[in-house]
This record gives C-alpha cells, structure tokens and sequence, in this order.
C-alpha cells in the first residue's frame, strides 16, 4: 500500500489498494477455530465392516465410479453381495431416519456393486514373499484372502466342497443372492492371484498342523454349519434347515411336502420358510417365544409373513412319528418367563399339548461350529468355542479365525468386517499392508449424533428402495427385486446428510464472512484471516468441521 | 424527433429513464409510483427498453441490486414512494459512498401512521443528509426531463441523484410532455464510464472496514464533489436548453426583480404559488415566487442573491420537521444567515398528508404575512379550528374514551 498522507492519494471509494485482505489480519482475533478432520458417520459407525459410506456416496455422485468402489472395498470387498443381503445396520442408525426416513443405503451398495461389476479389485502394491493359508471360502474366508492378497502375500483358499463361498453359495438362498454374483466375486479374487483348492477337507486331505508347515500364518474361517440336538422323540425326522437349504442350492427343486413346518426363528429359519413357500409349500414356522424375540433379521421375517407363511408363536415340538407319507407332531404350548442370559424372555413350559400332521419338518435352531480338526493344543474358550481375540488370534500364534467360527452364527457383513480385522492382525505379525486416504486416517473416531445433522439444508424427500422384478422369468427362486437405476440412485445420494465426511457441499465457502476459506478440491482455511465466528461450522450440513479452543486459551 | 404526448408525471419519468438508455431497473411497486414501474416493465417487456428488469421483495433490495449494477458498469434506475424510500434509507447511504450515479424517481407520500398515500415532501426531506442530489420536479416535462438531467451530472461526479415528484397532483395528471428526440438525449448524455471496474481478474473488496485515520479523506472526496455538482448541474441545465429546448437551473423565479415579498416554493404546489402572485399583483402587492428546483447540493449563492434585502419571505413547506419548522424555512434561513443583507424569513407549514393547498390557500398565506409584525419560525396553516398561527402552548393531551365493556372482577 502506497503512502496516504495527503487526501489527493486515496481512492474515490473505500476499495482495497491490493487485491488482497493484508491490511486486516483477522486471525489474530480468533479464540476458537475450525478445522476439517472429519468425524465418523453413523451409518459408517454401526457397520460391523465400517464402510465409509458418506464417502463412497460422493465419489459416486461425482460420477468416479472407480474411486467410488476403491473406497468401498477399503473395508469390505463385496458390494455387490452385502447390498442383497445385509440386515443395513446403517440404515438404522441413520442420521436422516427422524427427518423423512434413513437413506436407502443398502440400495446403493448393490448399484455400486452391480455398476462396478466389470471393475477389478485393487491388487498388492508390492508383494512380500510371505504365504497365508485361508481355510473356508464363506464371506469371512474370502473378505480375509482379499484384504491377504492386497496386503501382497501369497494365498490358497481351501474349500471342502467342489466350489468357493461357503454360506454364500450354499447358505442363502438364490432370491436373496444370485449365484452368478458369488462367481463374480471369485473370479475377481482369482484374478488377483489367489488360488483357490476346492474338495479338501480340513482334517482328511489337509490338516492345521501340515499347513501351518507350509504357510507364514494359516486363517480358519469355516463356518458354523453343525445342526444341534434338540433332544425330543422322533428328532431324526427333521431334515436339518441348512442341508436343505445347500441342497437346494444345488438343484433340489422338487417340493418335500405340501404342508411343511420350519423350527426355529432365525435366519436360517427364515431362508428354509420362504424357499418351501416358494416352491409352493404350505408352510408355518414354529417358534417357542414370540416375534418380538425371534432373533431373524425384522426385515426377513416381515418378508416371509409377507409370502403368506404361517407363524405359531410359544410352540416347541416334543415329539414326531411317522404317519402316512408325513409324520404327527406333538406340540407343546409355552408361555414367556424371567429373561434369561440373552436378556430375552426365557420360554417355559405349560404342559397344554397339541398335535399337528405334516408332510415335512425342518429344524433350524441355531447352528455351532465343527471343531474337530483343531488340536486340543488350541484353547476352547466358555461355551465349547474357541478362545478367540478380537483381531481373530487364538493360542497358537500362527493360528487365526475369522467368521461364525469365531463368533457364531452372525451376518454375512460381520464375517467380512472379522475377516478384514484378521488380516489386519496378520499383517501386524508378517508385515505387509496396503495404503489407507488420508480422509479415512484423518477421522475422528466420534460419531456424528442425530442432533448435530443439518436437517435444514435438505428438502423432504421420500426413500427410493429397490424396485420389484416384473416377471420372475429366472424361475420360482428367481431374485425379486431389481438394482436400483442410476437417476434414482443419483437422488437418493442427494439425501445422504455426509455425517462427517466433507462432500464440497460449498456452504462453508459460501458463508465465511471474511473469505477466509478458500477451495482447493475441497475448503482451505486461512487462518491468517479466519477470526474464529464459528458460521462455517454452525451451518456444516454434516457436521464435519470441529470447532477447537486455540492454544492459550483454555 | 420530438413528440408531444399528454401523459401523467409517472410515465413522463419513465420516458426518462428511456431516454437515458436505463440498462437495469430494480424497483418494488407503491402507490402512487406504481404507473412508473409498469410503464418501465412493458417497455422492457416489448423490448422498447433494452434494460434488465430485476423484481425484488423489497425497496431495500431495490436499491441493493441498483448498487450491484451500478458497481458492475449499468446504468441503473429506480422508483419510490414514502415508506419504500424510508426502507431503501440504508443502502442510500450505500450507494453514495460506493460513488455510484444511481438516479432515483420518489413520488413524495405522507409517513405512516395514519397511513396515507398522499403527497407531502417528508418522505424525501428525510433523506436529506444521506448525500444523494436532490431535485424538485413541478412538471411532466420536469419529471422527464430531471432523470436525464441528473444522470448527466451524477456521471460527472460519481454521486446518485433523486428527483421529487407530489404524489397525484403530479404523479397522476397528465399534461402535455415533449419526449425528446433520442439521437438528441443520446448527444446531451453519453454512455455510463463506471469509476472502477468489477474486474475479476483483478480482485479487490470494495467497500471494505475503513480505520479511522482513513475514513475522513474518503468522505471529504465526496463532500467536495457535492459541491463540485453544483456548477456542473447549473452547467448541464443550460445545456439542456441548448441540446433539447428547456433550460434547466438551481431555482425558478417568478416577478421576483421588484418583488418586496417572496414565497418559496418546491415542487407541483409552485404552479399554484405562480398563479397567486399574479392576483395579488393585480392587487398591487409587491409579491414575487422564488422555486427550489435543486435541494441539494442547496444553492446557497441564488437564494441569498434572490432573498436577501426583502422586506420578507415566507417560506411554503409541505414538509415539517418537528420541534422545529418546515425544511425548507430552516434552509432558507441557514442561507441568508451567511452574510445576506437582512430579511425576516416566516415558516409556513401547509398541505401536509396532501391536503389542497390552492390559490385561496397561498394568498390567506401572504394576507397573513402582510399582517404580522414579528418574524415566526413556523405557523400552521389550516389545521382545523385554528387560524394561522404558531403551535399552540399548554395543549392539553385527551385520550380516547375507553371501549371496552365492563368485566366482572
């Protein structure tokens, strides 16, 4: 600025001499500041894998699909499977659900996963001469062989049965989860290198102790399949759920009985209900409790209601024998008691009995894991599983466990958030890993609550959900629902809150009072000029931006 | 060429803001400036005008987006009335200081309450020490004729300007108007140069904190431009005559050479003030009209030159500010205080919320004039009941009678 001593120097207006604010250092106002380190989203905070989902949102609202998907399958390498068949425990959890109902997050996992099909995975940055063995190809084996694979050691999945992906593939049934979606998954994994040894079984052809020879570090993760005894009379007669559902799986199309019964009220449970529906039973679940405490994802039992199977709460078989073709059931009639350690009303007998004539019963109570093949060198834990800490390591150092067989029968996204976590701690043993953005090493751990969300920038707008298939041309199994389109993907983004995470919404930049805030691929803070006002943080949308006392003046 | 039209003083201003070739108008209906705003709207409309037209929600963002236009190089033009020039008061006082020639058409209101869209000069007195020129329009042909006018000037000095016009009984009558010859307009006022150019590759903040050892210098740069703005509009009010055939100047007078009593007069009341005088010639009183035309910058040099050495002046105000007389009257005499030859000045306030002030009402007024002694700071005329005279002292205050019905306790 030039000298001003005689009123023949100054400009006609009050305009700045520089095209800059360098007269007014404004920072040095400024108790408070504002900084953008980014906090946990709720949806991402709920996940079991911690999919960082506001991110991934953006990035696909930007069109970079390929971005998109690398930050997806930073957490969790299968869109494409989670999105038809997690329980969405980000959905419950999100911040939008009060204002007009959560964002429709699952759906716009399946249109990543299906928009992103053609994509490979990202591979090893370097490889480390290191070799792991992952036993079990269900979604904790194959979520642990990717996260294995990318950290840039050598993996070989082994599989007892002919073909990869376990509870994927011979669990759940085709409606919810299309075959052909599993084979895409593996191929892509094989593509990265993995190999995958199929027909070996742990404990014939292979054993822990050979491979643990072999290989650097060797992850179990086979599942928990075991039927359990209920104990009554006549139980032989009940075809175990999970059998029924793999050999479905396999082609067994034909109908075991018009009028069936389905125990149990878990998933399972559910997916045996539904199929037998499906192919045209008459089918009614019994369960000893009631529905508040069927431990069935809501969404699955409101579903197969919905397919017209029958519910008989507070009833536990007792007895069977064979009758005709079918067989007689003897029922007794329970009632709700104390709460017992699941914190659930313990059923209890009444001893009112009933009787039932069926063509077909399934069992399917809960399912344990087979721990045959493990030495009794590895510990067992409470309960008859193993000891197993939260990073998947058990008693032997070189032994890990990732999936049902370390916590029991759980969700397909569990499985895979475990398996990642094992692969983590593998590498932590090995070495290896693979670089993480530094957004995502930025955050803040604390999650964005309800109250902190910005309701005021966003228009009521109603959910968009998958939409129903028109015609089931694939068959009786066929799945039911169809991706969602990218126009109405695209919207239902528009609605995501981006707890957390900066998505360059641009009101920061728009509000700064004092164009403190520039835009460099996203807002810069000057602090040379930022005075401390707090309007960029109040008005965040998402609340990503922190507002930090400065030093000295606690 | 020229055209005669009879047309009323509001589609005479917006004729004027035609032929200055408005490149954007920003302005919120009122009555009774309405016609002003539909006129510039069709003309802009049929495409007659090619200008921006921006609807707003307000007088104040009337006056913002005139203040961003200008900025940016427009020409830019707006209308008022009463309360919506009391709303634009704050960004008046922006676009003074911004330095944008900004040229406003008021039809003068009464203030509410009681509400009333009547004529009375407050409105625009109110806005008096905002820095704005001021001018007072008493024809069509003025109200036309004073937006080119002032635009001529205020691009000279880089100071807004406003024209005053009596709701109604200027507004809303018609009289016979020459719209000039465009190629003529054109010749008299060349295109807008703005003072500085909103050029983003160039960035600076434009009226920014100014600390207190600066703020002075920039203000004096615009106080000596007010009084840079009055040679020049006696100058471009000459011109005026030459280029387009009327002459424009600071005051208008009326058999004032001999005159040993003036009334000064404002705006659309003066063609009564004209006529009075004529009758009381014929009466053989000395009596003679000085007509403010431009209120600001105030034009000390005419109305000591013209009022000063008068046996005595009685100043017309249908304005009042109160506690103390007419706007004018306290003008009038801070000029003369100023080393005039001595005159005795009479305030006289009348016509306010837009009552008549008629012939009749002017020659009571110089009947009363003649027949005091002692100069008055400020006499009413025609309040009700009252004959002309000064406020009355001891008035008592007596509310209504209650309405209410009586409740139990």
């Amino acid at each position: 600025m030039g000298e001003l001593t005689h009123v023949d120097d100054y400009p006609e207006v009050p305009v700045s001499l520089v095209p800059s604010r360098e007269v007014l250092h404004t920072g040095e106002w400024r108790n408070m500041r504002p900084v953008l380190t980014g906090r946990r989203a709720p949806c991402s905070g709920a996940c079991p894998a911690a999919v960082p989902v506001p991110a991934y949102l953006h990035l696909l609202s930007e069109g970079r699909l390929r971005d998109a998907y690398d930050a997806f399958t930073l957490r969790n390498p299968f869109p494409a499977i989670t999105g038809r068949v997690c329980p969405h425990f980000c959905e419950t959890a999100c911040n939008r659900s009060p204002y007009d109902g959560p964002l429709s997050i699952r759906s716009l996992e399946r249109y990543l996963g299906d928009a992103a099909a053609g994509l490979p995975l990202r591979g090893p940055e370097r490889e480390t001469g290191r070799s792991v063995a992952v036993v079990g190809s269900g979604p904790a084996g194959l979520a642990t062989a990717y996260y294995l694979r990318r950290s840039g050691h050598a993996v070989v999945v082994y599989e007892k049965r002919e073909r990869p992906g376990g509870l994927l593939r011979y669990g759940v049934p085709e409606y919810r989860l299309p075959e052909a979606v599993v084979d895409g998954e593996i191929s892509r994994l094989e593509a990265l290198g993995i190999e995958f040894r199929t027909g070996v079984s742990l404990g014939e052809r292979v054993s822990l102790g050979g491979l643990a020879q072999a290989y650097d570090a060797v992850v179990v993760a086979t599942g928990a399949w075991e039927g359990q005894e209920m104990g009554v009379e006549g139980e032989s007669l009940f075809e175990p759920g999970l059998e029924y559902l793999e050999q479905v799986a396999r082609g067994r199309l034909d109908l075991p009985g018009r009028c069936c019964v389905v125990i149990g009220g878990g998933n399972t449970a559910m997916d045996v209900a539904r199929v037998l529906r499906r192919l045209g039973g008459e089918v009614t679940v019994l369960y000893r409790r009631t529905a508040a405490e069927m431990p069935a994802i809501a969404e699955e039992s409101a579903a197969a209601a919905a397919d017209g199977v029958g519910f008989e709460f507070l009833a536990l078989p007792r007895a069977a024998v064979k009758e005709g073709g079918g067989l007689r059931l003897t029922v007794e009639r329970m009632c709700l008691g104390a709460p017992d350690a699941s914190g659930r009303a313990r059923p209890e007998p009444t001893g009112e009995m009933f009787e039932m004539v069926v063509d077909a019963a399934f069992k399917a109570i809960g399912e344990r894991a087979d721990l045959t093949s493990f030495p009794a060198s590895v510990r067992r834990g409470p309960a008859g599983w193993l000891e197993v800490g939260a990073d998947g390591a058990t008693s032997d150092p070189a032994l890990y466990v990732a999936g049902d067989l370390a916590t029991g029968p759980a969700t397909v996204v569990e499985a895979i958030g475990r398996g990642r976590r094992v692969a983590d701690a593998v590498n932590a043993r090995l070495g290896g890993g693979y670089g993480l953005p530094g957004w995502m090493l930025q955050e803040q751990p604390e999650v964005v609550g309800p109250g902190e969300a910005n309701h005021a920038y966003f228009r009521r707008q109603a959910r968009s959900e998958d939409p129903p298939a028109e015609a089931r041309d694939g068959g009786a199994l066929a799945e039911e629902t169809l991706t969602i389109g990218a126009a109405d993907a695209l919207a239902e983004i528009e609605r995501c809150y981006s707890c957390g995470y900066c998505n360059h919404c641009g009101t920061c930049f728009v509000f700064c009072p004092d164009v403190a805030i520039g835009w460099e691929d996203g807002p810069v803070f000057d602090y040379e000029f930022c005075k401390g006002c707090g309007i960029c943080v109040a008005e965040c949308p998402g609340h990503v931006l922190l507002f930090v006392r400065e030093k000295g003046d606690e | 060429m020229s055209e005669r039209h009879l047309l009323t003083g509001n589609h005479a201003a917006a004729y004027g803001a035609l032929l200055s070739r408005v490149q954007v108008i920003s302005a919120y209906p009122i009555t009774p400036q309405t016609t002003i705003v539909e006129e510039l709207s069709e003309m802009v409309a049929s495409g007659r005008l090619a200008a921006k037209f921006i609807t707003v929600e307000s007088e104040h963002s009337a006056m913002a987006a005139c203040v961003g236009a200008s900025a940016a190089g427009a020409r830019a033009y707006t209308a008022t009335s009463g309360q919506g020039l009391a709303l634009m008061h704050e960004m008046l006082h922006w676009a003074v200081g911004a330095r944008l020639p900004i040229v406003l058409s008021n039809v003068t209101r009464a203030m509410a309450p009681g509400w009333s869209i009547w004529s009375e000069q407050t409105d625009f007195l109110s806005q008096r020490d905002v820095g704005w020129m001021m001018l007072f329009a008493e024809s069509v042909q003025e109200a036309q004729d004073f937006v080119i006018w002032l635009y001529r000037v205020a691009e000279q000095v880089y100071l807004p300007g406003m024209v005053a016009m009596d709701a109604f009984i200027l507004s809303h009558t018609s009289e016979p108007l020459i719209i000039h010859d465009q190629d003529r307009v054109d010749a008299y006022l060349p295109p807008f140069e703005p003072l500085y150019d909103l050029d983003p590759a160039e960035p600076r903040a434009y009226g920014g904190l100014v600390a207190r050892d600066h703020y002075y210098e920039i203000r004096y740069k615009m106080y000596e431009n007010m009084e840079r703005a009055g040679p020049l509009l006696a100058e471009a009010g000459a011109e005026f005559g030459e280029v387009l055939g009327f002459p424009y100047g600071a005051v208008d007078t009326y058999m004032l050479d001999d005159a040993e009593y003036v009334l000064v007069s404002a705006g659309a009341m003066s063609s009564n003030v004209r006529y009075a005088v004529r009758l009381l010639r014929e009466r053989g009183i000395k009596v003679g009209m000085l007509r403010l035309v431009v209120f600001r910058p105030f034009p000390f040099e005419e109305v000591r030159r013209h009022l000063g050495g008068r046996a005595k002046v009685a100043v017309l105000d249908r304005n009042m500010s109160p506690g103390h007389s007419g706007i004018f009257a306290q003008e009038v005499r801070a000029a003369l205080s100023l080393g005039a030859p001595a005159t005795d000045v009479y305030g006289y306030v009348l016509g306010i919320g837009g009552r008549d002030i008629r012939v009749e009402t002017v020659i009571e007024v110089v009947e009363d004039l003649l027949a005091r002694e002692q100069p008055q700071r400020c006499l009413y005329v025609g309040v009700k009941g009252l004959p002309i005279g000064p406020a009355r002292p001891g008035a008592e205050i007596r509310p209504l009678e209650p309405l209410r019905s009586e409740v139990a306790p």
